[in-house]
């Protein structure tokens, strides 16, 4: 797998689609092998992360709560 | 045939552990809370309306949040709400200034700057059709298979608009990042100059 492939299928990846094993494999030596690649790699991972933990720290108003209690008790 | 009870607690054991995402993904989408907090009561009483048509075993997650997305597109997003999408050659232009500070590089400038309300910001400055792929995928943790049965579209769609919306994303990002430096720069010129 060369920088190009490995640049296309770095989303695929990262959101764990699609990759065959052997795909996944050669991705992997790639980023193991070239300092380019592992870097803008290391670096989507990182912002992925931060975007996955800021947006689910979110808890639920308790107002909110209240009103779920009462729907579900008028089922 | 479960009584009404039992099917009460059986659509309560689905339903509590995925309160917490509902709620998030209506306040992505609504980009207010009174209407997150409407958004998610109703769909929640849609669903359990619905539930005699839910297939035990399969995919609840999947199939309240079509019933969230799906509400808010018919009950709460107003055509007043589109916005103008830039192009793939703006969004390059304004990703070309990425500036560092001492010692680290710009990705980790960027990195280390971002709080959690920009990101929130930035997600909620996407465009609807790319903010609800982005939310459901990034955030959520869905599928593109999931996300694609969730909102009624081919997969490949999902994938090309999960493409533009990281860009756009990370567009605003930088913009943040870009802003806070030179926020940091010009406080410091003025030190400088009052020293």
């Amino acid at each position: 797998m060369d920088c190009q492939e490995v640049v296309e299928k770095m989303y695929l990846y990262l959101d764990h689609e699609i990759l065959t094993e052997e795909e996944r494999r050669e991705f992997e030596k790639h980023l193991e092998m070239c300092r380019q690649c592992c870097k803008r790699y290391e670096f989507e991972r990182a912002l992925w992360l931060l975007i996955r933990q800021n947006g689910l720290g979110e808890a639920i108003p308790e107002t909110l709560l209240h009103r779920i209690e009462n729907v579900i008790a008028q089922f | 045939m479960p009584t009404k009870e039992g099917r009460k607690e059986t659509f309560q054991n689905l339903l509590m552990p995925e309160l917490g995402a509902l709620f998030r993904t209506a306040l992505r989408m609504t980009r207010n809370r009174e209407d997150a907090e409407d958004l998610t009561q109703e769909t929640i009483a849609k669903a359990f309306a619905a539930f005699d048509r839910f297939e035990e075993g399969t995919n609840f997650r999947a199939w309240i949040f079509k019933i969230l997305t799906n509400t808010f597109i018919n009950n709460y997003y107003r055509v007043r709400e589109k916005q103008k999408l830039p192009s793939l050659d703006e969004m390059e232009e304004e990703t070309a200034f990425q500036p560092a500070f001492e010692g680290a590089t710009p990705e980790e400038t960027l990195l280390n700057t971002l709080t959690r309300e920009d990101i929130v910001k930035a997600i909620e400055s996407i465009p609807l059709e790319f903010r609800a792929v982005v939310v459901l995928t990034l955030v959520e943790g869905f599928s593109y298979k999931e996300t694609a049965e969730i909102l009624d579209i081919p997969i490949g769609t999902v994938m090309s608009r999960l493409h533009r919306g990281r860009k756009l994303l990370q567009r605003a990002l930088w913009e943040y990042s870009n802003k806070k430096y030179r926020e940091r720069e010009n406080g410091r010129e003025w030190t400088a100059r009052k020293s």
